[in-house]
């Protein structure tokens, strides 16, 4: 079945075969997905489209810098004929919100977003609103060297499963993109494969991905790399740690084990710990190159 | 002064740990004044740092020295001597207090605290004194590990450093206590020592033995080097008592002089050989006299023989010593020294007048034609029929002698002895008493016999022209199981009665004490004694023959198993946990595999490296992706028959020869 859901996603989003898989990876292990890409790289393409196939209610919003809380949260409107204040909900209350260039808006705004996504459920007027269930926030953002940006702070930045980016077609993909039809004309052919209630027994099936002793070893060994090497300024936290597992368990099981093997960690690892890791120089992704290759797989 | 050099306030409490566990054994033998200024002083710095009072300025710190001074030369008459010299160390270590201002006083007044805590076993070598000491030591490196680093150490981290760094200490310890040479003190500082222990002293009176009977603390140990002295023969002579007054024995006066010694080569020893050998270990007495059978002769230094058979010290016994004897029984010797003048005098000196009766008794038998022998047995046989073995007999007045004999007939050794000798001497015999230890109890699992106080003991000596010398113990003519079974069951009922808790009377802790006498006793034997002689022998039975190199290979021999040991311990703590033997399995293929020419990278997933394997070299795919399967399966998905199937794998595994046939 899965494999069924990124068969249907790769006919819109063409070649972009293993980040299809890590996106819902991270939808599996109920994490929230940062995308960072440049626009018009198939953002907005990947999170329509796994909201049709799995059957998730979906909203969009287009992050601004003028934007309030209210605008994505709800707000409570006095009404005349019923003579009292109604509470409407804001976008967040879908089951997939987009949140389309999230580092436009103010610090403010961002952070209610980020609140609700942790918290999975809104407090406004001081009532407490429970979120649907599944949740799941697609945040895109642009490259931080783009002006008019706010960029998110690292206790943000960390709130997110993964960060992933699309990247350039290759250029099979590219050309078929150029002769094929029209890919918005087939995100709106796609049928959804699974309801929302699938996908959370498909959740919790993850849970139950066996990791064994020796694979948790190795799982140590990568966090003790991070922490004790002099190359990482700021070394993994155990929720990053433990992000990292539940993602890679996953990945096993889209890729139909019950069990995890080294290959799962290394597969979701650049994306759980990109933008969790600093270098001296800044981001993490070489970083995180270097630690897969240097951290043995097989205990010594 | 910058404030980060002041002594922050877990440094000085823990000085002030220090100080006291190092004074506090000493106050016993300090003047009062020395503790209540140390607490003063103690008192003082502390209200300085809490902000209260200044430091003392110059003028009141000259005051405190002179006064020092002045207390120390009211305190102490005799300077060259060592508790002086305690009471000053522990005097500067007190003024030190007042001027306790930084790091490096701190240093200064712990090590101190060292020496104060080493001058504690001038005084005593006990082995519970041995244990404060380790405590002592324990706490004044405490302190100093808490004096380190830029703020104070946790009392649990001080103490545990320092309990650490003393562990490691040891076997050091141990080595330099056995290989050190052992010098002999380069100058002998006099103890002064005013409180008289317990003991037999050099005059006797009434009622002075009853005072011993009422202790039991050890007075001797002895252990033998062949036979074992049957209880009879036990008789471990101390003092001789020649001059009566009346009412008191007392030694003489020019007999504790230097000329009537015999020094080892002025006396010829006898010809045959000793029957008993045995080495003492006496209890302090603070006086010169030594115990041991007649006729003793010892080879320990500074023991010189007098000529009245017993042994004597040149310095008085202030702690335990050993010495080694030789005794020749009297009835073993066949020649009779004739008695010169001077000591027929001396031993038949009577008092001019008193005791009427007993003359006058004496005189009867005499007249009768009495020889000694016979008198002697006539006594014996008075005393038998008519006297009962009491250790609270009712005073005796005036002429003490008479009184005994014919009113109260009841008494101890020392009335029975005191009585028989002016009888004796009465009658022209030369007599004279010998007080000192009868019996022992006898050690089976050390073999040491323990000697008691209230084994004391007072017996006489006649002499005859035929025999010399011999010994008659009156008290055995009336109370024979005195000497054979000791006072404790001559004398049960009255046996210690006055003693607050009767627990002489309980088994168990009799036991229990004996117990503890045996760990004294080997404590001293083994740790105390350990003198040069013992370390040579020590050394010989080690090494055969003491040669430099053979030290050397003595010491090279443990510090290389200590290093070997501290790299064993590094090297294991240092691997953390070994790897599971599903990984162990995997390396050694990876290790074929590299020999073969392909070398896994760190970073390689079993499953990336069996497709490099593939690309690689075809011909090994199989193999490579059946074992590959067999470990994920092993290691990953916990199946248990994987890691049976993997061993079964890698035997049949060997690349080289795969390779080197295609």
């Amino acid at each position: 079945m899965i494999s069924a859901i990124v068969a249907d996603i790769g006919k819109v989003l063409l070649g972009k075969e293993h980040q299809v898989k890590l996106a819902l990876a991270c939808l599996l292990s109920r994490g929230h997905l940062l995308i960072e890409d440049l626009p018009g790289m198939g953002k907005t393409t990947l999170a329509h489209a796994l909201a049709q196939v799995l059957g998730l209610s979906y909203k969009r919003v287009q992050f601004t810098s003028d934007m309030l809380p209210a605008d994505i949260l709800g707000v409570s409107i006095f009404e005349r004929e019923s003579g009292q204040f109604r509470f409407h909900e804001g976008p967040v209350f879908s089951q997939l919100l987009l949140a389309d260039e999230i580092n436009r808006s103010s610090p403010k705004t961002q952070s209610a977003l980020l609140e609700a996504m942790e918290e999975r459920q809104v407090s406004v007027d001081g009532e407490t609103r429970p979120l649907p269930e599944p949740f799941f926030v697609i945040a895109t953002q642009n490259p931080l060297h783009q002006s008019g940006t706010f960029a998110l702070p690292e206790s943000q930045l960390d709130r997110f499963l993964m960060r992933i980016s699309l990247g350039y077609p290759t250029r099979e993909a590219e050309r078929a993109l150029f002769q094929g039809v029209d890919p918005r004309a087939q995100l709106q052919s796609l049928k959804p494969r699974i309801d929302g209630a699938t996908l959370q027994k498909m959740q919790r099936l993850v849970g139950q991905v066996k990791a064994s002793d020796s694979l948790l070893d190795y799982l140590e060994r990568l966090v003790l790399h991070t922490r004790q090497s002099p190359e990482c300024a700021i070394g993994l936290s155990p929720r990053g740690a433990l992000a990292l597992l539940h993602a890679a368990r996953a990945w096993a099981l889209i890729h139909g084990r019950g069990h995890l093997l080294p290959e799962d960690i290394q597969a979701v690892l650049p994306s759980v710990a990109g933008h969790r890791l600093q270098s001296e120089g800044g981001d993490g992704t070489q970083l995180v190159e270097r630690l897969l290759h240097q951290v043995d797989v097989i205990a010594a | 002064m910058k404030t980060e050099e002041r002594l922050p306030r877990e440094s000085l409490l823990w000085i002030f740990a220090a100080q006291f566990a190092a004074l506090l054994p000493n106050f016993a033998f300090l003047p009062l004044w020395i503790v209540g200024a140390w607490g003063f002083a103690v008192y003082w710095r502390l209200e300085v740092f809490r902000g209260r009072r200044d430091l003392p300025g110059r003028t009141v710190k000259l005051l405190a020295v002179l006064l020092a001074v002045g207390g120390l030369l009211l305190s102490y008459r005799h300077w060259f001597a060592l508790e002086p010299m305690v009471a000053l160390l522990a005097v500067s270590f007190t003024l030190k207090n007042l001027e306790l201002v930084n790091r490096r006083d701190a240093f200064l007044s712990l090590l101190l605290a060292y020496f104060v805590a080493a001058t504690l076993f001038v005084f005593e070598q006990t082995i519970p004194y041995a244990l404060y000491g380790c405590l002592c030591i324990v706490i004044i490196t405490s302190a100093l590990a808490a004096q380190l680093g830029s703020y104070s150490a946790s009392p649990r981290r001080a103490l545990g450093l320092s309990l650490r760094l003393l562990a490691q200490a040891v076997p050091l310890m141990v080595l330099l206590f056995i290989v050190m040479p052992r010098l002999g003190p380069l100058w002998a500082v006099p103890q002064n020592s005013s409180g008289s222990t317990t003991g037999i002293s050099d005059s006797m009176s009434p009622g002075d033995f009853t005072e011993l009977s009422k202790s039991d603390k050890p007075a001797l140990r002895i252990s033998f080097d062949g036979p074992v002295p049957p209880p009879e023969q036990r008789y471990w002579r101390g003092l001789v008592y020649s001059v009566f007054d009346g009412r008191r024995w007392s030694l003489g006066v020019e007999d504790e002089g230097g000329q009537r010694q015999w020094h080892r080569s002025q006396r010829p020893l006898p010809e045959v050989g000793p029957r008993y050998r045995y080495r003492v270990i006496q209890e302090a007495t603070n006086s010169r006299w030594l115990f041991a059978m007649a006729r003793p002769h010892s080879t320990t230094d500074g023991v010189v023989e007098t000529f009245d058979d017993r042994l004597i010290r040149r310095a008085p016994v202030y702690g335990r010593f050993a010495y080694e004897v030789r005794s020749w029984p009297r009835e073993t010797l066949n020649d009779v020294v004739p008695l010169s003048a001077v000591e027929r005098r001396r031993n038949l000196q009577l008092p001019r007048d008193g005791n009427p009766r007993t003359r006058t008794w004496i005189r009867e038998l005499r007249g009768r034609g009495l020889d000694a022998e016979k008198i002697s047995a006539e006594l014996l046989d008075f005393y038998h029929r008519q006297f009962t073995y009491t250790l609270k007999p009712p005073a005796l007045g005036g002429d003490s002698v008479d009184e005994f004999l014919f009113n109260s007939q009841q008494g101890f050794c020392e009335h029975f002895a005191s009585s028989y000798v002016f009888a004796m001497r009465a009658a022209g015999i030369p007599a004279r008493v010998v007080a000192g230890y009868q019996g022992g109890e006898w050690v089976e699992q050390e073999k040491y016999l323990l000697v008691r106080e209230y084994d004391a003991h007072a017996w006489a000596e006649i002499w005859t022209p035929a025999r010399g010398w011999q010994r008659v113990d009156p008290t055995a003519a009336v109370s024979p199981e005195r000497i054979r079974d000791g006072l404790q069951s001559a004398a049960a009922d009255e046996f210690m009665e006055d003693s607050l808790l009767p627990l002489h009377r309980i088994s168990i802790l009799n036991r229990l004490r004996l117990q503890w006498d045996m760990i004294n006793y080997r404590w001293y034997q083994t740790v105390i004694s350990f003198d040069s002689d013992q370390q040579q022998s020590l050394l010989k039975s080690l090494l055969g023959d003491i040669t430099p190199l053979r030290i050397a290979v003595l010491l090279a021999i443990p510090a290389a198993i200590a290093l070997l040991g501290i790299l064993a311990w590094l090297w294991f703590s240092g691997r953390g946990a070994r790897a599971p033997v599903t990984s162990r399995l995997y390396r050694k293929f990876c290790r074929r595999l590299a020999r073969a020419g392909i070398e896994r990278l760190p970073g390689e997933a079993p499953r990336d490296f069996a497709r490099r394997v593939r690309a690689e070299r075809p011909q090994l795919a199989p193999m490579v992706d059946h074992i590959t399967a067999a470990f994920e399966k092993a290691a990953y998905s916990g199946d248990p028959m994987a890691e049976k199937q993997l061993r079964r794998l890698l035997r049949r595994f060997w690349p080289m020869r795969t390779a080197g046939k295609s």
